[in-house]
């Protein structure tokens, strides 16, 4: 953490327009995140919105009998409170430090007021929201089906994903408390170990070549990563300004190919032909304009 | 919207908005080896087609209709114009969109710790608050395809919920027959989702 902290260094932050950005710039206030530090609680009040640069939140779950569940996390790829924008002002998850690092804060209101105003910021904000909404059900759908390793190694990419290092500073329990499973949780680290897929000393987690666990991942990583990367482009400005120099080039392989187009190899095989005809009817129905239209029946019920 | 039509598949362009009114829409995933698992449902308290408003114009996810009914659908342009005013309609949408992420992570939690009863007793809840009576007309198939569990899960508690005069289940209707019951078998997610929807979108108008 010897590197000066920027704003810009959280991406939502850097997509922002000149003018935008330096509207909110003398609101942002750096927070240093401290590991398991609560940044709000159940159904608490959110006081203040994070951005985080070097820091990841987890955001999690927790049972009426104290057992968590982690559900999404949120590094320099996001901000962590969405509920103040979205509306209703607390959430009942629970979002708690679990990489150590730094954020920058903005009071809540002032962010809700800019959201407000439509524009750049909002339409940046709703795309983030939409991505996390799938790395929510993407973790809903890995909790079903995939091993506790899968979901370690998937844990692991997003996170390295929002950090600059390939440094986690994190404790090995915090890891089991977030997938909900400690026992499992432990007994895999120590097997990730062996393997040479990550290198645990004291209190951080360093993986040394993440390419091993790219071939261990489930599919989940790369349906999560698609959809941040489609819906929150680095390379292109979504804002038609030029990007800025802060943001960190990405050197991984683009894994979207998988995910690209009708998919057919994810649908059931008469899907892509109902799909089809779909698309013609729709384009009939297109031409009559946005009228609201009646489905299922032949005439209005009313 | 009749039983099992596929609104929009996974990745494909989102074409229409939909409003239920009698039927109930399943948002599924569906993995790369045909698995799925429900991460959400949607019927006449909202709306199906979320990204086209959110940004992105599509999802991962796929839409299925689980309760044969009606909706109300629109194109997109003139709901966006509405939402990009900043008005009372984009208060709800954004509040409607925070209940449905509360649906969406309480699914996540049970996956991970809870038992296919205490599921199978969610999702009748969570679906049936959402029609106007309390059938459900519904499949044993369909049910574990949602739920993303094995069949015999589902008819094993079926048949003991039947057995047991909690619900009634015969020719692809499912009938709840003693809701307090039902309720107290189901999990602690229904009572948060429906908690949260209740705070979010109460039923009397927002100013």
């Amino acid at each position: 953490m010897a590197t000066p902290q920027s704003p810009r260094q959280n991406h939502l932050l850097a997509a922002l327009p000149a003018e935008v950005y330096e509207r909110l710039l003398p609101q942002l206030q750096i927070a240093p995140m401290p590991l398991g530090w609560p940044v709000y609680e159940t159904s608490g009040q959110i006081e203040k919105v994070y951005f985080p640069t070097t820091s990841i939140v987890s955001l999690l779950h927790i049972m009426k009998d104290g057992k968590p569940a982690e559900i999404a996390l949120v590094g320099n790829d996001g901000v962590v409170g969405t509920a103040v924008f979205m509306g209703g002002l607390s959430t009942p998850t629970r979002g708690v430090v679990q990489s150590a690092g730094h954020a920058y804060a903005i009071k809540s209101d002032v962010l809700r007021d800019e959201f407000r105003l439509g524009g750049p910021l909002q339409e940046l904000l709703l795309r983030y929201t939409q991505a996390l909404i799938t790395q929510m059900t993407q973790t809903a759908v890995c909790n079903r089906h995939h091993s506790v390793e899968q979901q370690l190694t998937r844990w692991l990419l997003l996170s390295l994903d929002r950090l600059t290092s390939n440094k986690l500073l994190m404790t090995q329990r915090l890891i089991a408390d977030m997938l909900g499973s400690r026992k499992g949780a432990i007994r895999t680290l120590e097997k990730m170990q062996k393997a040479g897929m990550i290198k645990y000393d004291r209190g951080c987690i360093i993986v040394p070549d993440r390419k091993k666990l790219e071939a261990h991942v489930c599919e989940c990583y790369a349906v999560v990563r698609a959809e941040f990367d489609r819906l929150l482009p680095r390379n292109r400005n979504l804002f038609g300004e030029a990007p800025p120099a802060t943001t960190q080039r990405r050197t991984q392989p683009d894994r979207r190919e998988h995910r690209t187009g009708d998919a057919p190899e994810l649908v059931g095989a008469a899907a892509p032909a109902a799909a089809q005809k779909r698309a013609q009817s729709d384009r009939r129905e297109r031409r009559t304009g946005d009228a609201r239209e009646l489905i299922g029946a032949r005439r209005p019920a009313r | 919207m009749p039983l099992g039509e596929v609104l929009y598949e996974s990745g494909g362009q989102l074409q229409h908005i939909y409003f239920p009114t009698t039927s109930v829409v399943s948002l599924l995933y569906v993995m790369k080896g045909g698995e799925s698992a429900e991460i959400a449902i949607a019927g006449n308290e909202g709306l199906v087609g979320v990204a086209l408003i959110m940004g992105g114009q599509t999802t991962p996810s796929r839409a299925v209709v689980q309760c044969a009914g009606q909706a109300y659908r629109m194109l997109p342009g003139a709901l966006k114009k509405e939402f990009d005013r900043g008005e009372a309609m984009q208060r709800l949408m954004l509040r409607y969109m925070q209940a449905l992420v509360t649906q969406m992570v309480q699914t996540a939690a049970c996956n991970r710790h809870h038992s296919v009863e205490q599921q199978f007793c969610r999702w009748l809840l969570l679906s049936i608050d959402r029609l106007p009576s309390n059938v459900l007309t519904m499949t044993e198939g369909l049910i574990a395809n949602m739920l993303g569990v094995r069949l015999e899960g589902v008819t094993g508690v079926a048949t003991q919920l039947q057995k047991e005069g909690l619900i009634r289940y015969e020719d692809g209707r499912i009938t709840i027959l003693d809701r307090a019951a039902v309720e107290a078998r189901a999990c602690e997610c229904y009572a948060v989702v429906r908690k949260e929807f209740d705070r979010l979108l109460p039923d009397e108008k927002m100013n």
